[in-house]
């Protein structure tokens, strides 16, 4: 092509480009608003039902609760003839005057002990009416109640109380009772006491006034700021994914996806395009479900009134229009989520089998904010999903200031899950293989075959991420089956061991085996310079002080609970009885050895050469983080994981980051050691506080500047390893890599002494 | 590269696999180069499963090559996909139209997706319509469309625009005779009002009495391009059909004598079969 022709038409091209952009979304976008209104189905999910299932529901609800309050507790008393003169219970027909709190809502029916007394117990009568259903309750007075000594102190005198607990109107009955009961005594011991000519007012020593600050609207709020947002993003979750999967799979399914491609939209106008479409469903949906519910539970709230101290109430109207603020993100994130699942399909029916799933895994966030107790902190705040559900809650309670304070942490979570999800959802409409995934028929024996005749030396990446699921799977099993905490040194050292050897290490040595031709070069079991060996050693004791920090800093933002205390308490008792040695062991040596080689040896060796260096090191350092079962570890192995997995890419090998990972787990087992016997200089670097022994501040400072210089050291030595069977056009991350590499590599010149400090 | 006015398709060796999870990856199109100029009716001939809808969909840049060049009215189909599909038309058996909006709903949305005014939309529709006989089904929604009426929707669809290069994969696939001459005559229509054509097609009348140069087409590769005299005089054999056969066959007797010697076992006995079936489908076309 002549060049001022090429320059003629790019130029053109951005015109026109700048031009379109804009109109095309908004063409597609209004396009598939009205293919889903012309929908009948979907136009009746989102809009008619809720619309018409609130109400509907409410009065139902209403009619239920008007039933329940109009049936009288039926009181059935055998024996009122046993209760002589004492102070009188009944007046009549009813209860005597001020004892029953509402007269309408007890019905009385009297039975004289005679009238039963004809050759059956009364008590077997008692029973048989309430099993009947005849009574809620039956009120038995015997005939020794009538003896004044007896009724004080013999069994045979009690007043007894028939009811069915399965049965909820004799729960209310019985509830009823009690209550008339005990005034029925109070008034009693009042009248004795007058007549003994004592003052009734030693009854009441002191008097009692409850007092409830919260003002019944944000008593209400505080129901209503819990119960709404999570009807509100479930209803946005559902509400973006049956529109996705029209608008994707469906289309796929239709043949006119293709149809569109061909058109001059670009694929991001149109992942714009359908997004704005998916996402106004969504937010439709959510609206019109938590609205119509708003508002019919306000009516019927102001319909019932509960009284004063009920903790529900109507909810507030214009707080909830907080709830707004975070449906517009969420929604947005739901919906560029489910649209790029959605592509994966080829059909609606496929849709639904990779949307299902998806809701699984996103359901526990929304769930997370119901917990009792959950409440906006630090910590709370950078959990996707569950931080903007937290930090409207506080807003809808009128806390703005505390609100505010985590907006940036919040906001910024949001945004870049955000710019993830839709990354994604563009990703997938550039990718022939989803828009045009073959129809081919998967079969077994041919893939196995290939899987076997394409064996490289190194893991393949499916086999990678087959690993490490097998050793998290594993792992969890064995904590679920695992029982009681051994006592004996020896079978706690199997306890530790166990899972070390068989699901950590026993995976990739055999998948090693089995599925690469080099099992040297599968668990990058390389040989290398003792300078990459004592940096690692180096950088293990360097970085401690930074990790006991890190760990201090994460329990401090999620604490862990007592019972997670308690529970590995008998571990670090059995640790503190052991000796030295076998806690190296037990601790660092055998942990550094299988994880390592699992992690950073198999793991990360089948994924680097595919998926670039850093996406390497990130997801192994996950899996890592994943495999330690406990939250505030995973956070600190995740951590760790980056580090090690970095130190594994620039040497090659696992030798150094097992060196580095033994000095981590080493120290953590042995300052409390170092300190208590007094090794000579250690009281340089350690102190004993009131959490225990810990670096003094200055080492904490100096080590990280040591950190620094043994990160630089290592980048000073040239990459070694297999890295180099890399194809050139790889992802990003790898080409950050080749940048690094070119900057420290030409102008270097390894010396040996260099590096040894 | 020389992009002259008088090519507005140029097709350079253009190859594309696709990965598949059985086989290794599969060599859908391999070093296709032809040219098409404005005026001209190119045929695509082959069995299926030859390739032809895969070369289409590169030059409606739906798919992107794996190597290889493809120029649109001078555009690369790589490097400027949006410009490439401004002046194209593309109309295939796999691009159906919206079930629920309206013909001329349908064929609005595209004109105003290319990004002309409504005025200038509602005219050029107007016109369509007239020209191919569809104003009794214009605000039917597409769903209770005929077949034929469909095809005629996404011809109007692809015209919208008055692109200069208009592609038509399989397009007479599953219409009946009557309204497969219909399009027929459509095609040479716009021949005539100096649109370049390209036409891919199982059906040898259709090429024979439509195209002005026909490339043949088999498992990827073209084995023989020319103007239907041309063809004829080189294999000195006057029925298209025959033609056609002997050529493939050829090319299979020459494919097998090579992969014997080079290929290893496996590829060879599942291509084999292969070619079997695609003789087979070629014979009951």
């Amino acid at each position: 092509m002549e060049p001022d022709f090429d320059n003629l038409k790019s130029t053109d091209r951005l015109v026109s480009r700048r031009r379109s952009r804009w109109s095309a979304i908004r063409h597609i976008y209004f396009r598939e608003m009205r293919d889903q209104i012309r929908d009948r189905r979907t136009l009746f999910t989102i809009a008619i039902l809720p619309i018409l299932l609130y109400p509907l529901l409410g009065s139902v609800m209403l009619q239920v609760a008007q039933f329940s309050r109009e049936h009288p507790a039926s009181i059935c008393v055998i024996g009122r003839d046993h209760l002589g003169d004492v102070t009188p219970l009944f007046d009549g027909d009813h209860f005597a005057d001020g004892l029953a709190e509402d007269e309408g809502a007890v019905e009385l029916i009297h039975y004289d002990w005679g009238m039963i007394r004809s050759g059956e117990d009364a008590q077997s009568k008692a029973t048989q009416w309430i099993d009947d259903g005849r009574f809620d309750l039956v009120l038995l007075v015997p005939p020794e109640f009538l003896d004044f000594s007896a009724r004080k102190s013999q069994d045979e005198a009690k007043v007894r109380m028939f009811f069915d607990v399965t049965s909820d109107q004799s729960r209310v009955a019985r509830d009823r009772a009690f209550v008339i009961l005990n005034r029925w005594r109070n008034r009693w011991v009042r009248d004795d006491l007058v007549q003994t000519g004592l003052d009734e007012s030693i009854l009441n020593p002191f008097q009692l006034d409850e007092i409830d600050v919260a003002q019944q609207q944000s008593k209400a709020a505080a129901f209503w700021s819990k119960l709404l947002p999570f009807i509100m993003l479930v209803w946005a979750m559902t509400g973006a994914f049956y529109p996705a999967i029209d608008l994707v799979a469906g289309e796929k399914e239709r043949g006119t996806l293709e149809t569109l491609l061909c058109s001059p939209a670009s694929r991001s106008e149109i992942v714009w395009g359908k997004l704005g479409a998916v996402a106004t469903a969504s937010m439709a949906t959510a609206i019109l479900n938590s609205g119509s519910m708003l508002i019919t539970s306000s009516f019927i709230f102001s319909k019932i009134s509960l009284g004063a101290g009920a903790a529900v109430g109507a909810p507030p109207i214009l707080p909830m229009l907080w709830l707004l603020v975070a449906l517009v993100p969420l929604s947005l994130l739901f919906s560029a989520v489910a649209l790029a699942a959605a592509a994966l399909a080829r059909s609606s029916k496929e849709g639904q089998y990779y949307l299902m799933p998806l809701m699984m895994i996103t359901l526990p966030l929304v769930l997370i904010p119901m917990l009792p107790g959950t409440e906006l902190s630090a910590g709370t705040s950078l959990i996707p999903v569950t931080g903007m559900f937290l930090l409207v809650r506080s807003l809808v309670e009128g806390q703005f200031l505390f609100a505010a304070l985590h907006v940036p942490m919040v906001l910024g979570v949001t945004s870049l899950c955000l710019w993830l999800a839709m990354n994604w959802a563009r990703r997938q409409f550039e990718d022939e293989a989803v828009l045009f995934g073959s129809h081919e028929q998967f079969d077994l024996r041919k893939w196995v075959r290939r899987a076997w005749d394409g064996r490289e030396k190194h893991a393949s990446v499916p086999l990678a991420y087959f690993c490490g699921a097998m050793i998290l799977v594993s792992l969890f099993f064995a904590k679920l089956s695992g029982g009681v905490m051994p006592t004996d040194a020896n079978s706690f050292a199997v306890l530790l061991l166990k899972p070390q050897v068989f699901f950590i290490l026993l995976p990739p040595f055999a998948l090693a085996l089995v599925f690469t031709r080099s099992f040297r070069d599968a668990l990058r079991l390389r040989s290398v310079s003792w300078q990459h060996l004592a940096l690692g050693l180096g950088l293990g004791i360097a970085f401690h002080p930074s990790y006991t920090l890190l760990g201090h800093l994460v329990s401090t933002l999620y604490p862990l609970s007592e019972q997670a205390i308690e529970a590995m308490k008998p571990v670090v008792d059995q640790i503190n009885h052991l000796p030295w040695v076998t806690v190296l062991i037990l601790i660092a040596v055998v942990p550094a050895f299988c994880e390592e080689i699992a992690f950073r040896g198999f793991i990360f060796g089948g994924l680097a050469p595919k998926q670039g260096h850093w996406r390497a090191v990130i997801a192994t350092a996950l899996l890592f983080g994943a495999s330690h079962g406990v939250l505030q570890q995973s956070i600190c192995a995740t951590v760790m994981g980056v580090l090690l997995g970095w130190v594994a890419y620039r040497t090659g090998s696992v030798f150094p980051g097992i060196l580095l990972h033994f000095a981590n787990n080493a120290m953590t087992v042995s300052i409390q050691r170092f300190y208590s016997q007094s090794w000579r200089g250690a009281d340089w670097f350690i102190e004993s506080t009131a959490d225990g022994v810990s670096y003094r501040p200055w080492w904490s400072v100096a080590s990280v500047l040591i950190v620094m210089i043994l990160i630089w050291l290592f980048q000073r030595l040239s990459v070694c390893g297999d890295e180099s069977d890399l194809s050139p056009d790889d992802v990003a991350g790898e080409r950050i890599e080749r940048g690094i590499e070119e900057e420290y590599e030409t102008p270097v010149n390894p010396a040996p002494t260099s590096t040894s400090g | 590269m020389r992009t002259t006015i008088d090519s507005m398709i140029d097709v350079n060796s253009l190859t594309k696999t696709y990965p598949d999870s059985n086989l290794g990856d599969f060599l859908a199109v391999d070093r296709v180069s032809f040219r098409v100029g404005p005026g001209e009716i190119f045929g695509l001939l082959g069995a299926n499963g030859a390739g032809k809808t895969t070369v289409l969909r590169i030059l409606s840049t739906v798919l992107a090559p794996t190597s290889g060049e493809a120029f649109i009215a001078g555009y690369n189909v790589s490097t400027h996909p949006e410009e490439v599909r401004r002046q194209i038309g593309f109309v295939s058996n796999n691009t159906a139209v919206y079930d629920r909006m309206t013909a001329a709903e349908m064929v609005e949305h595209f004109g105003l997706l290319h990004g002309m005014s409504k005025i200038e939309v509602r005219r050029r529709c107007d016109e369509l319509f007239e020209q191919l006989r569809m104003e009794d089904f214009r605000n039917v929604l597409g769903a209770k469309l005929s077949t034929g009426m469909q095809q005629k929707v996404s011809i109007a669809r692809a015209l919208v625009h008055d692109p200069p290069v208009l592609i038509f994969d399989e397009a007479t696939l599953g219409l009946d005779v009557l309204v497969a001459r219909n399009l027929l005559g459509i095609i040479r229509d716009l021949k005539g009002a100096g649109k370049c054509l390209i036409f891919s097609t199982h059906i040898m009348s259709e090429v024979e009495r439509l195209c002005d140069r026909i490339a043949i087409m088999h498992r990827g590769r073209i084995l023989d391009l020319g103007t239907l005299g041309e063809l004829r005089k080189r294999h000195n054999e006057s029925d298209f059909e025959e033609l056609f056969f002997s050529l493939l066959s050829r090319h299979e007797q020459n494919q097998g004598a090579e992969t014997r010697n080079t290929v290893p076992l496996e590829s060879q006995s599942s291509s084999g079969s292969s070619a079997e079936r695609d003789a087979d489908e070629g014979g009951t076309a």
